[in-house]
């Protein structure tokens, strides 16, 4: 729980209020956290894309969103990345279990995984990739940072971080 | 009725509470028609209307209504279940059914074949899920947001049929900032 802990808390003081997650059990700790939680919001949505709109939505409505997925989750939605949040430069977190990075088992994840960061750069969204503890602080900042810059930005947490969570 | 006589038709109700449209020729009639700072145009991302007029009902008390098309709805399914389960009671979708993609030329839907949208919000667990015709949509979207304790979701079975008219001229930018200032958070306008 150490690490999940860490990562819900360091997004909350960058003042993520909302959250959303389409699950995977390498965000399992990070979900019972925020089930708990009574000061944000939080919902399962059953895909990423339709996540995108209602993190849209609740920032119109002045909420901070960020929404926890896998990365295949990047594929179901770029089209709703580029023609909602960043053609309104809406601030959005995607907080990235990174499927398919060393220590994963399954190996159909090695595809996404081959291409999440390509994606991403391509979006021109900013990254945090996460492969230690140490790391886990710069999420604040740079939770904070996609507010200033009106953008999506991507954490990306490694398989091995997250997989020992016990 | 088509959707441009329709939106006409329910332009007091609009006026009055914060809409988001749906991208094409919903967003561009409803801005001919009377352009306000509470409606929030779709320029892209299609099937995400309901979704994001959810996220905004969440995240704020005044009522939302989200107007939608049967094509943008069979696109985003999912998100029925969504509504199904968490839509608070100041949000409201409105489902405008012509059984056509009415942006892309009126080909057909599904729900001019086999799909009852009611049956699936239904089935996906919405509240007070109303199928009516254009004429009765303007008294039941009246009762929709005068409910202070439930979400609805009415589906108005109109025509296929649309007006010639231009793009939005608005940037998106404007459209975000002079919306979330009729909301009360923007102060910088």
């Amino acid at each position: 729980m150490k690490i999940s802990k860490k990562i819900i808390a360091n997004l909350k003081e960058g003042g993520v209020d909302f959250y959303l997650s389409v699950p995977c059990k390498l965000l399992a700790n990070m979900i019972d956290i925020l089930e708990k939680d009574k000061d944000v919001y939080y919902s399962a949505v059953p895909r990423e894309e339709e996540g995108m709109g209602i993190c849209a939505g609740a920032y119109l409505g002045n909420k901070f969103p960020c929404i926890m997925m896998q990365n295949t989750g990047i594929g179901n939605s770029v089209n709703a990345i580029v023609s909602l949040l960043q053609l309104y430069q809406m601030p959005v977190v995607f907080l990235i279990s990174y499927r398919g990075t060393p220590g994963e088992p399954v190996g159909a994840q090695g595809g996404m995984a081959k291409i999440t960061e390509d994606i991403l750069q391509t979006l021109r969204i900013p990254m945090l990739h996460c492969s230690s503890e140490n790391d886990l602080e710069k999420i604040s900042t740079f939770s904070k940072h996609a507010k200033v810059v009106e953008s999506p930005v991507a954490i990306l947490c490694d398989f091995n971080l997250m997989k020992d969570d016990k | 009725m088509n959707r441009f006589d329709l939106l006409n038709k329910i332009q007091k109700i609009l006026k009055e509470n914060l809409v988001i449209c749906n991208i094409g020729l919903p967003s561009q009639e409803l801005y001919k028609i009377n352009d306000q700072p509470n409606f929030f145009y779709m320029l892209g991302s299609m099937g995400l209307s309901s979704s994001i007029g959810l996220g905004l009902s969440l995240s704020q008390n005044k009522n939302v209504i989200s107007i939608d098309g049967d094509g943008s709805v069979l696109m985003n399914m999912n998100t029925l279940a969504t509504i199904g389960n968490r839509a608070p009671s100041n949000y409201t979708l409105l489902i405008i059914d012509n059984g056509s993609y009415g942006s892309t030329g009126d080909q057909r839907t599904f729900t001019d074949e086999n799909t009852s949208l009611k049956d699936v919000a239904i089935g996906a667990g919405c509240n007070n899920v109303v199928e009516c015709s254009g004429d009765e949509t303007v008294n039941e979207l009246s009762k929709a947001i005068e409910d202070q304790n439930n979400s609805f979701v009415i589906i108005s079975k109109i025509n296929s049929g649309n007006v010639k008219i231009d793009p939005i001229p608005l940037n998106p930018i404007t459209i975000r900032d002079r919306f979330r200032k009729f909301i009360g958070i923007v102060k910088y306008l």
